[in-house]
């Protein structure tokens, strides 16, 4: 194969701002992108995610900070100049070239010998199957096939680094799904840098090597998905990455022998936690974060463990087939959601009484600031 | 303070190539623009020295001009009811109806576009005569004893072509309305009980509203002044021809000055009036996706109605470009209905005398100059409002847009003012001015036209190009210019077309028969006696004759939104 980094190619972000007026919409982002890393740009619209891609790109130029693409200091070249291949949310095809004139673009504007120029066309259309297609114009493809000439023809070019802002979400549910696998399998087959804008949070999960998840210009935390969502560091990130249910109260104890903390409620409830190795003080307000699908509901008081069970009412009840969808009331004055994989037992009512109960080790607690 | 210590700022952030590009044009159109229109405030409220308002008090009380205020006024004021008339029911059937023949209708309805009125006005003068042939028509049926005075001296003649020259004005605008109302709005107005009239009057009617401001303050502004019309009709007691005459002492007699301001305040107060109220009276139409219009098939009753209409309203919209025909083959059209021969000879005559000649060839070179630099300018300003961020850019926005709302007899006046006795003294050699004029008056529309090139070229066709290593120039010239081209060439044809038959500017500026372009060449064949009027005819359908080749060019590289560029 042709296409593909043969040098470690890395991309470094130190301490980068980007101001539009009064906004700040990128904010001091350090990040390390590793060669061959499938890197994500995770968060709610607005959060500064399209503008780090853009500074990458080089249709920004920071503000303060630096960026490095292969070791190298990037923040006066231009992008013409980067050997980025991106592509763009609406793909941004030519609409007055065919999708073999789109691809070859680049190579011309780089002096590639008309030869060479076919093959590599060839190639790269047959890496996105789309070989039947090339003497078609962009408005006479699907989405998706747009956006495999959009790939293609930022793949064509040998890219250093591969940029893709929001690539799915112009496609329909289930060629999003499709179209996820085949990114995935292009972009490890050949072993390019990526960094991959979404606020879609499931693509992020199930696609990336790491994520980077930003919330008003900052990022606050990266990780592998596991990480992210296992181990969120604060309440942001919690909420944003999946479901969740939020917990308010005040540490009452802090038993390091038993690995043990406790949350009081507001409405005196216990919550017991196993996340002990946190800074916390007695008496700090914090939050609790349990993920519904952590949360069981059961009818029977003797199937509950020691810590964290509580008593309530079925306030309402969705069935969706492969789960059911709980809410319950409640904690102190909290209604709790809680999801049932696999339902076995369907013969749960709304109204009916019940108890549920999770595990200390499946509580996160943060600070409430 | 801090706003200037801002702006400061921002200008050292910008580009210094926007920055110098957008003070390139801004001197432009503070020399040619700006300055031209100071002067003519100046010289009417400042006269030796001293400021004055006597001027604008002599409109009242002297009866010569206070009566041809009211002429103009009443001109136009007319014209506008008269155009509504015609418009309104048109741009109805036209959008909501389906039926036969409507697309030849619809081409028909636009006829009008390429003949200006003064020309139409050589031929409807014979056609509507003394002894000319409608006369004679109603005589010989002895529906009339005596002949009439259609005209009345030349007033309703005017009237009569300003409406029928300039309701495609406002057909279009109230067409486009039309079309972009919801039709769920309606529907939902029918399903709480509401139809017909009352449907109209209640929903349909006041959502045309800022459509309607739109193209009656065109249709205003032009007739009030037009100065071909009544200089073919030898009617001089209106504001256009008053100022018209008074350029000659321009040095002398600051009452030109006054009349020119007024005239000046007037266009643009209707054209603010007509943004402002219209934009408070325009709805955002809140339907989803693509607006299908309703539209019904006529039935029963309405058809031979609707037929008559349509069929009286565009033979009435052609009967000027007919009798101009007419005019220009008869041989011999003397108390007759009909000419008794026909001849080629008129035609003979328009392409090769002298004076003809000359303004032919006039007018291709002064349009083919004025075009480019429209093209030139339209593109650069289209480019900056649609690509760059600068300080500045509603203050370009506003200026390139301003000729819009400034009459060509404002624009001339100011020039004559502003550059006599300077080295672009028009009566030495009005070449460059009546370029410029032209290029100005035209430049909204070249500037629109490349902007909405802009504007449906997304940025990311160009970000696209940067990062697969083309660079900004490549990019420029392989992927945005062929994307705008369609739109820039179409604007270019239009201000070409536009400036062909311009005639204020052209009748102001050229003063020596050597520079005439073609509109004054027609005028000045026109008072010719003999065979002037049958010559006029002629040159007038040659020019019109370019005029149609370049709107049909424009409208095959633009479809179907050529009726756009007419638009306010």
């Amino acid at each position: 194969m042709i296409i593909g980094g043969i040098d470690l190619v890395e991309v470094v972000l130190e301490h980068v701002t980007k101001n539009f007026g009064q906004v700040t919409a990128a904010d001091d982002i350090s990040l390390k992108i590793n060669d061959g890393e499938l890197f994500f740009l995770l968060g709610p619209s607005g959060c500064g995610k399209t503008t780090t891609l853009r500074l990458i790109a080089g249709f920004y130029k920071p503000d303060q900070g630096k960026i490095f693409i292969n070791k190298k200091i990037v923040n006066d070249i231009p992008p013409y100049k980067r050997n980025i291949g991106m592509v763009f949310q609406n793909y941004a095809l030519w609409p007055h070239m065919t999708v073999y004139d789109n691809i070859i673009y680049g190579l011309k504007i780089q002096n590639v010998n008309p030869d060479s120029r076919v093959k590599k066309a060839k190639e790269v259309l047959k890496i996105v199957q789309m070989e039947p297609y090339a003497l078609r114009y962009p408005n006479q493809l699907s989405g998706g096939q747009q956006q495999r000439i959009a790939l293609a023809r930022a793949l064509v070019i040998e890219p250093e680094v591969l940029l893709l802002d929001e690539p799915l979400s112009n496609l329909d549910a289930k060629l999003r799904y499709e179209t996820r696998e085949e990114i995935k399998k292009i972009q490890k087959a050949l072993g390019i840098t990526s960094i991959y804008v979404t606020h879609d949070q499931s693509e992020a999960l199930s696609m990336a090597d790491k994520i980077a998840v930003m919330n008003q210009g900052r990022i606050e935390q990266i990780g592998t998905p596991l990480e992210i969502y296992n181990k969120p560091i604060n309440r942001f990130v919690a909420g944003f990455i999946g479901e969740t249910n939020f917990i308010e109260g005040k540490i009452e104890k802090i038993d390091q022998q038993n690995n043990l903390l406790t949350v009081k409620t507001k409405s005196d409830d216990k919550i017991f936690a196993n996340d002990i190795k946190k800074p916390f003080t007695i008496d700090q307000d914090v939050v609790c974060s349990i993920r519904p699908e952590h949360i069981k509901v059961t009818k029977f008081e003797n199937h509950l463990n020691e810590y964290n069970r509580f008593k309530g009412i079925i306030k309402n009840l969705n069935y969706y087939g492969s789960m059911e969808h709980y809410i319950l009331d409640n904690i102190g004055t909290v209604d709790v959601k809680a999801t049932n994989f696999n339902p076995e037992d369907l013969s749960n009512k709304i109204g009916d009484q019940i108890y549920f109960y999770f595990k200390p080790d499946d509580v996160d607690v943060f600070d409430l600031k | 303070m801090s706003k200037l210590s801002d702006l400061i700022k921002s200008y050292k952030t910008s580009d210094w190539k926007t920055i110098s590009l957008f003070f390139l044009i801004m001197s432009f159109f503070t020399v040619f623009l700006l300055i031209p229109i100071l002067y003519i405030f100046k010289g009417s409220f400042l006269v030796n020295g001293e400021f004055t308002l006597f001027y604008f008090s002599l409109m009242y009380s002297d009866p010569f001009y206070s009566q041809s205020i009211i002429n103009s006024l009443i001109i136009a004021i007319s014209s506008t009811i008269l155009t509504t008339i015609i418009a309104l029911p048109m741009a109805y059937f036209m959008v909501r109806y389906d039926f036969r023949g409507k697309s030849l209708v619809q081409g028909l309805l636009l006829i009008p576009l390429v003949m200006p009125p003064f020309v139409g006005a050589i031929g409807m003068k014979k056609m509507f005569a003394r002894y000319g042939a409608v006369n004679l028509l109603l005589m010989q049926y002895n529906l009339i004893q005596q002949p009439i005075d259609w005209f009345a001296g030349g007033f309703f003649g005017i009237i009569i072509l300003e409406a029928l020259h300039l309701y495609p004005y406002l057909y279009l605008n109230l067409a486009a309305s039309l079309a972009n109302i919801d039709p769920t709005l309606e529907e939902q107005a029918e399903n709480l009980g509401a139809s017909g009239l009352q449907l109209f009057r209640t929903i349909t009617l006041p959502l045309l509203i800022p459509g309607y401001l739109a193209g009656a303050t065109i249709v205003f502004v032009w007739a009030f002044t037009d100065l071909g019309t009544p200089l073919i009709f030898e009617f001089t007691k209106v504001v256009p021809v008053i100022i018209f005459n008074m350029t000659k002492d321009i040095q002398i007699n600051p009452m030109g000055y006054a009349l020119t301001v007024s005239t000046l305040l007037l266009s643009i107060f209707f054209v603010i009036f007509a943004r402002r109220y219209g934009s408070k009276k325009s709805y955002e139409m809140l339907g989803r996706g693509h607006i299908i219009p309703r539209v019904r098939k006529i039935t029963g009753w309405k058809v031979p109605l609707v037929y008559l209409l349509i069929i009286f309203t565009v033979a009435a919209a052609m009967l000027p470009q007919i009798s101009v025909i007419l005019f220009s083959f008869a041989e011999e059209w003397f108390l007759t209905i009909l000419p008794a021969s026909y001849t080629l000879e008129y035609y003979k005559i328009a392409i090769t005398s002298p004076l003809t000649t000359t303004g032919i060839i006039n007018s291709l070179k002064y349009s083919t100059f004025s075009t480019l630099i429209d093209i030139v300018l339209g593109v650069t300003i289209g480019y900056l409002l649609a690509r760059r961020q600068f300080p500045g850019k509603d203050i370009l926005d506003s200026v390139s847009m301003l000729p819009l709302a400034i009459p060509g007899i404002v624009i001339a006046f100011g020039y004559v003012s502003t550059f006599t006795g300077t080295v672009l003294d028009p009566f030495f050699d009005p070449t460059l001015l009546l370029i410029l004029s032209y290029s100005v008056r035209r430049l909204p529309y070249s500037v629109r036209a490349s902007y909405s090139g802009f504007q449906q070229t997304s940025v990311s066709l160009e970000e696209a190009s940067l990062s697969v290593g083309a660079s900004p120039f490549k990019t420029l010239l392989y992927i945005t210019a062929p994307l705008i081209m369609a739109n820039v060439i179409a604007g270019g044809i239009m201000s070409f077309s536009a400036a062909m038959m311009e005639v204020s500017d052209s009748m102001i500026l050229a003063l020596k028969e050597q520079f005439y372009p073609i509109s004054k060449a027609i005028y000045s064949a026109d008072l010719r006696l003999g065979d002037g009027a049958y010559v006029a005819s002629a040159l007038g359908m040659v020019g019109t004759m370019i005029v149609t080749t370049c709107l049909l060019i424009a409208n095959k590289l633009l479809g179907k939104s050529i009726g756009e560029l007419f638009r306010a």
